[in-house]
C-alpha cells in the first residue's frame, strides 16, 4: 500500500485530533490530504515521538497522532520504552514503514533488511496495543480502534516507497508553532501565550 | 550529594516561576530534588531515559499549555545539541534547562564535562547563569524563567554542588 492512499483513507476518521509528523512525505502528504493549524511538523529526525509524548501528557483529554517514520524511529527507539513507562492513553503512534531514509536519498534503514519487528519491540516496551498492518483496510480498522479505545496505541504500517507530488508545508517552524498553539487556544478555550509588555508599557491606573 | 533543604528551595522556585512540568535524567547530586519531584502534586514529573527526548516532551507540553523544564547532568546537555538547535531553537520554545555541573571547578571527576559546559552553551547562543549561592536560587529561577518566556528561547542554570 502507498502512504497516499492510506492517508486519503484514515483522514475521514478524523475529528479534533492533533498531529505531530516527521519531515518529508508523511507532513508533505498529511497536510495536503487534511490541512489542519493542528498539525505540527518535526524536522528534527526522531523527536516526533518525543513531542507527541509531552503533548499527550499535557493534554490527556485530547487525542494526539504522531506520524513516524522508520529511519526516524530507529534514531529515538528509546521513546518507544519511554511512552510504555508513562502510558499515555491518548497517544496514537503511527510508524510509516518505507525501509528507506526517503527524505535522505532513499539509503536503507534498519527495516531495510527485515529483521526488526518494530510492532514487538513496542509490545515488549509495554505498549499494550501494538500491531502491524500492510493492507489500507487493516490499517483502517487500527486506526478507528485506536480512536475508540485509549492507548498508548503503535501502528507499524509497512508501506510501498514513494512520495506522491504534492506541495511541501507552506510554512516554517516559527509559523507552525504560533499557528498550533493559537488553534489549541481557540479549540480549547484557554490563553497560552502570553506576549511581555514592557513596564514602561503599563497603565499607570494610581496616576491623576 | 545534595542537601534536602537546597532541593526544597529549588522545588519552590519552581512552583513559584509557574513551572509545571519537568522532564529529567538523574544525576547522584539531583537525587534530591529527583525525590522531590516523584512527590511533587503540582508538577508533571515526566522522567526520560536520554535527554533529547526531554527536549521533546518539554517541546510537546510548551505547544499544549504547559510551562516546562528539563533536568539533567551536563552530559545530558552534549546529548541534547541537536534538539536544542533544531527543534527548541528553531521552533522558539521556552524550556528551562536545569544543568548540574559536573566537573566544576574543584569536582575531581568529568572535567572535560566541565571544561566544555560554558563554551557549549554559548555555541549554542542559550543565555545561562552558573548557580553557586543556594540564597539566591529562587530569584535565579525566576529570572531565568522570565527571559526564557519573553525571548522564547531555552535558558540554562547551571546547578553547582553549592547549590543543591
Amino acid at each position: 500500500m502507498k502512504r497516499y492512499e492510506c492517508l486519503q483513507a484514515i483522514a475521514p476518521l478524523m475529528r479534533d485530533q492533533l498531529f505531530v509528523t516527521t519531515a518529508g512525505g508523511a507532513t508533505s502528504e498529511w497536510n495536503a490530504v487534511r490541512p489542519s493549524d493542528g498539525n505540527l511538523q518535526v524536522k528534527t529526525l526522531g523527536l516526533c515521538s518525543s513531542i507527541g509524548l509531552g503533548m499527550a501528557i499535557a493534554m490527556p483529554h485530547r487525542k494526539v497522532f504522531v506520524f513516524d517514520g522508520d529511519g526516524a524511529l530507529w534514531m529515538n527507539m528509546g521513546s518507544l520504552a519511554t511512552i510504555g513507562l508513562h502510558q499515555p492513553k491518548n497517544l496514537i503512534h503511527i510508524c510509516w514503514d518505507n525501509q528507506q531514509y526517503e527524505s535522505s536519498g532513499g539509503e536503507p534503514t534498519v527495516s531495510t533488511a527485515e529483521k526488526i519487528d518494530f510492532a514487538g519491540v513496542a509490545k515488549a516496551a509495554g505498549i499494550q496495543s501494538s500491531r502491524c498492518v500492510s493492507t489500507v483496510e487493516d490499517l483502517k480498522e487500527a486506526v478507528g480502534h485506536a480512536l475508540g479505545h485509549d492507548g498508548p496505541h503503535f501502528i507499524w504500517a509497512t508501506i510501498e516507497a514513494g512520495r506522491t507530488n504534492v506541495p511541501p508545508l507552506k510554512y516554517d517552524e516559527l509559523e507552525n508553532k504560533y499557528r498550533f498553539m493559537r488553534h489549541i487556544e481557540e479549540t480549547e478555550g484557554v490563553s497560552i501565550l502570553q506576549v511581555p509588555v514592557p513596564h514602561s508599557y503599563e497603565l499607570k491606573t494610581d496616576r491623576h | 550529594m545534595g542537601t534536602l533543604e537546597n532541593s526544597r528551595q529549588i522545588l519552590e522556585g519552581l512552583k513559584e516561576a509557574g513551572i509545571n512540568l519537568v522532564a529529567s535524567v538523574p544525576d547522584l547530586n539531583l537525587k534530591e530534588l529527583i525525590e522531590l519531584l516523584y512527590k511533587e502534586k503540582q508538577i508533571t514529573h515526566v522522567p526520560v531515559g536520554r535527554e533529547e527526548e526531554g527536549i521533546g516532551v518539554c517541546t510537546g507540553a510548551y505547544l499544549a499549555g504547559k510551562r516546562p523544564a528539563l533536568l539533567m547532568q551536563n552530559a545530558g546537555l552534549m546529548n541534547s545539541c541537536n534538539a536544542i538547535t533544531t527543534t527548541a531553537h528553531q521552533f522558539g520554545i521556552p524550556i528551562l534547562l536545569l544543568v548540574y555541573y559536573a566537573g566544576d571547578m574543584g569536582d575531581d571527576a568529568f572535567h572535560m564535562l566541565g571544561l566544555l559546559t560554558e563554551p557549549v552553551l554559548s555555541g549554542l547562543r542559550v543565555k545561562y547563569a552558573v548557580l553557586r549561592d543556594p540564597a539566591k536560587v529562587r530569584r535565579e529561577i525566576a529570572a531565568a524563567v522570565t527571559s526564557a518566556h519573553a525571548s522564547k528561547r531555552p535558558v540554562a542554570l547551571v546547578l553547582t554542588r553549592a547549590v543543591l
